[in-house]
């Protein structure tokens, strides 16, 4: 029935999590489970990478708002990348931009998080 | 031939049974004619002294069968079955029997001969005349009493030989009767004093067969208590008294000449009464013999049914409570009031620490805290999930989960599933002091009353969540109505204004929220607003938001401070997740302006007379975002000269990402064609124009996500007002943005 998931993926030391389908008030809890495992795994840097994800709604914009303040005590942080437009337009809508990296590539968040470290 | 006949009867009893009135009016007829012309016949061959002519004898023996098979049949009907009671039927054919022998006693001393052997009981040797009056009366008197008493016989045992009856039973029986007739047909016309042939035996063997198989229909037995039992061994043993001593083949010492003057009077019947009396001695030889023998085994008997009668009236119980707790006690309680097992207790999954940890919710007969300390129930119910067969612990001590060492109380330990559904709903374990406790017969009747359990446990559940989703619904109702309520009941009125809105929800409750309030007789403020997520949570945060715009609207209308202060209203009580998106305004008909500020929501759709349409897509992070810093920093507002005709729409998410059967969303570029076509209608019309093409385009009345809709359409203000109001701009543009850069921190008072 969920047709939302989760790819976990790794790249130099950034945890990529590919999000696929469309993220609402029922598959929240999923990307929910995602980013709790990559902090039990003492994993702080996230990149969502958004290619593939063709919907969001408010509830699912509310995973992001949850944990970004746990992730960033922890010295990491969750930047966004590779939005659809029209998703992108949600996140934009909100304000989201003034809050996180939202990047047009992964390269270019890949790029925050190096620059970030340094 | 005769038993195929009989058997293709559905109930053979049947054919014997007369049922009506008139039948057995007529029955009785024959048999007193008959009788009256056998006794008649008599008395003429008497007088005559001479035997009667062939034809005649013919006539008289074929009148005598009919008139005893009529008699037969009636007595059939006087003895048709009821409910069998061994010691009662035993008890009446006793009494009968004594009744019979007194009467014959009595009979037999009329006009006795004087020397019985001599003439061989009255009887002329060669021909068979009667030689005396007495003879006459004594033959016709005897002689049917003593068929008659053989009937009786037949028909009282019958209700035992046929206790329980099965469909071989009953065609044994009816086989037996018509091989004794047979036999006794077989007879016809024989002179009493023929001599034997041996092919006369050999014509009763079948019938004596069938009498030996009816004589071990012997089921009644088992169900008797000690006490009928050994009531009815003493009646048999009368009963077989009487028969042997009193009746039986030759046995004249109660009833001097009995069978001989019924021989006289037919050979078929005496053959009958014969063959009727062996089978009664031998249905009595059997049944004393079989009580004797059962009487040991009644006690266990009697242990077992009272467990079963136990059991099913405990299961009976068990399907008709509701209340849990109630059930898990009498489930618990019923093995040892059944007495199959000495303590008891139910275990069930324990919702906090998953399914496989279970929680011991009754105990009957022993402490939870001695359960605790005696047996692994943990383990025990682990090795339960995984394989969903009982365990039976012949000895308990010596397992390794239980602790309990002998003397203990736990000698043995049955373990069953109560399974519903597929599903494990819990374990009921069963103990008993001795080792070795459990027959296989209390294993049976323990599963079977696991399952039954297992049922109500399940049936109880879903009554209880029944119950539990009718509360909720009702719950539910309730909070639509306060929601509702929450909502403006009356849309305020300001000159040169049409104002139309509505909202639903998704779900009972939601998370949108739209509201109006004039604050003064030129202005009028307007929100709508939409919290994130949808249901129960999300119209809680839409409730507080109500109670943040009545209270702050009136003290700070400048739609900055306003989100200003909503926002650090709502730091702290939102939760992290959840954030509320809202657009908020003023209309200013002092300077004919409308101001509006955007937190993180969907932006206003405006659009002129011309047609000329666009959002208001201005700066700002939704509520709840961010504490502070940002969110002031960052919030812009815009405001716009009003011109006649200009409309404006405000919606939530829910309209613009309503989708249509193909997955479409309807977008906001279908939203402002839609305006463009409706424009000229005013604020009623056009809200409803925009529904109906909404839902046009949805094509379903189902709802996915809360929507409200706001429509506010500006007239003009009229001549007499307006010849008053500060000169306006007159071009004829879309209201151009004029943002007014309200600079929070000075704004803020």
């Amino acid at each position: 029935m969920s047709n939302f998931s989760v790819g976990f993926r790794s790249s130099g030391g950034v945890q990529v999590l590919d999000l696929q389908g469309e993220l609402d008030a029922h598959t929240a809890s999923e990307l929910e489970a995602a980013i709790q495992k990559c902090q039990a795994e003492q994993r702080y840097r996230i990149l969502i990478n958004g290619e593939n994800l063709q919907y969001i709604s408010s509830a699912g914009l509310g995973v992001f708002m949850a944990y970004i303040e746990e992730v960033r005590e922890e010295g990491g942080d969750i930047k966004i990348a590779a939005l659809q437009p029209k998703v992108y337009n949600v996140f934009d809508l909100l304000g989201f931009p003034m809050l996180f990296d939202i990047t047009e590539s992964e390269e270019a968040a890949l790029d925050k998080f190096e620059d970030g470290t340094e | 031939m005769s038993a195929e006949l009989l058997t293709k009867l559905p109930s053979s009893d049947r054919w014997a049974r007369i049922e009506s009135r008139a039948g057995r009016v007529v029955l009785l007829l024959v048999a007193v004619v008959g009788y009256v012309v056998a006794a008649a016949y008599h008395a003429v061959v008497f007088l005559n002294s001479l035997p009667p002519a062939l034809g005649l004898e013919i006539g008289y023996n074929v009148v005598v069968l009919a008139s005893f098979a009529a008699l037969w049949l009636l007595l059939s009907h006087v003895f048709r079955r009821r409910q069998p009671s061994p010691a009662r039927t035993f008890w009446t054919t006793l009494l009968l029997g004594v009744l019979f022998v007194g009467v014959g006693w009595g009979l037999a001393f009329i006009g006795r001969p004087a020397d019985l052997t001599v003439a061989s009981a009255g009887f002329d040797y060669e021909t068979g005349v009667p030689l005396t009056l007495a003879t006459v009366v004594k033959m016709n008197l005897l002689g049917p009493l003593e068929v008659a008493f053989a009937f009786i016989i037949l028909l009282r045992f019958r209700d035992l030989v046929l206790f329980k009856r099965t469909r071989t039973s009953e065609r044994n029986w009816h086989l037996m009767l018509v091989l004794m007739s047979l036999a006794a047909l077989f007879m016809f016309m024989k002179a009493p004093q023929a001599e034997w042939h041996w092919f006369d035996g050999l014509v009763m063997v079948p019938a004596v067969v069938f009498m030996v198989i009816n004589s071990f229909r012997l089921s009644w037995i088992v169900y008797l208590s000690f006490r009928e039992k050994m009531i009815t061994i003493g009646l048999t043993l009368l009963l077989l008294a009487m028969l042997v001593v009193g009746m039986s083949v030759g046995g004249d010492s109660l009833l001097p000449g009995a069978s001989t003057y019924l021989s006289y009077y037919s050979q078929p019947l005496n053959l009958f009464k014969t063959l009727a009396l062996v089978f009664g001695i031998l249905y009595c030889t059997t049944a004393f013999l079989s009580l004797l023998f059962h009487l040991p085994t009644t006690g266990d008997f009697q242990r077992k049914a009272d467990e079963m009668a136990a059991m099913h009236s405990l299961t009976h119980l068990v399907s008709q409570v509701f209340d849990s707790e109630r059930l898990l006690t009498t489930i618990a309680a019923s093995p040892v009031d059944a007495g199959t097992a000495n303590a008891t207790w139910l275990a069930v999954p324990d919702v906090q620490s998953g399914s496989l940890r279970p929680r011991i919710v009754a105990t009957h007969n022993i402490d939870p805290a001695q359960v605790q300390e005696l047996v692994d129930t943990t383990a025990i119910y682990q090795e339960l999930v995984s394989n969903g067969e009982p365990i039976l612990l012949e000895q308990a001590s010596a397992d390794h989960r239980v602790t309990a060492r002998p003397g203990e109380g736990l000698g043995s330990l049955l373990v069953l599933p109560l399974i519903a559904r597929d599903e494990m709903l819990g374990a009921l374990f069963a103990a008993r002091e001795v080792a070795y406790g459990f027959e296989k017969d209390d294993v049976e009747a323990m599963t079977v009353f696991a399952a039954q359990a297992a049922l109500a446990l399940d049936n109880a559940r879903l009554f209880e969540e029944r119950v539990e989703k009718e509360r909720l619904a009702r719950e539910l109702s309730i909070a639509r109505e306060v929601q509702r309520k929450l909502l403006p009941q009356h849309l305020p009125a300001l000159d040169g204004l049409s104002i139309a809105a509505s909202s639903v929800a998704a779900q009972e409750v939601g998370g949108d929220y739209y509201d109006l309030y004039r604050l003064d007789d030129r202005r009028l403020s307007f929100i709508v607003a939409d919290v994130s997520g949808k249901g129960t949570s999300a119209a809680f945060y839409m409730a507080e938001m109500q109670g943040i715009y009545k209270a702050v609207t009136p003290i700070a209308p400048s739609p900055c401070d306003f989100l200003i202060h909503a926002n650090r209203a709502l730091t702290g009580s939102l939760e992290k997740n959840v954030f509320i998106s809202v657009l908020y305004g003023i209309l200013d008909l002092e300077d004919e302006s409308l101001t509006l500020a955007r937190a993180g929501h969907c932006p206003a759709a405006t659009i002129n007379l011309n047609g000329e349409a666009r959002f208001m897509r201005t700066k700002g992070l939704g509520l709840g975002l961010d504490t502070g810093e940002i969110f002031d920093r960052t919030l812009v507002a815009e405001k716009v000269r009003l011109e006649p005709g200009d409309v404006f729409v405000l919606y939530t998410d829910g309209v613009v990402e309503s989708r249509s059967p193909d997955g479409e969303e309807y977008g906001y570029d279908r939203l402002l064609d839609t305006l463009r076509e409706h424009r000229h209608e005013d604020a009623d019309e056009l809200h409803a124009s925009l529904l109906e093409d909404l839902n046009r385009f949805i094509g379903r009345p189902q709802y996915s996500d809360d929507m409200t809709l706001l429509v506010l359409k500006w007239h003009g203000i009229d001549l007499a007002v307006a010849s008053e109001q500060p000169e306006t701009a007159t071009e004829g543009h879309a209201p151009s943005p004029a943002v007014v850069d309200e600079s929070p921190e000075t704004s803020v008072p």
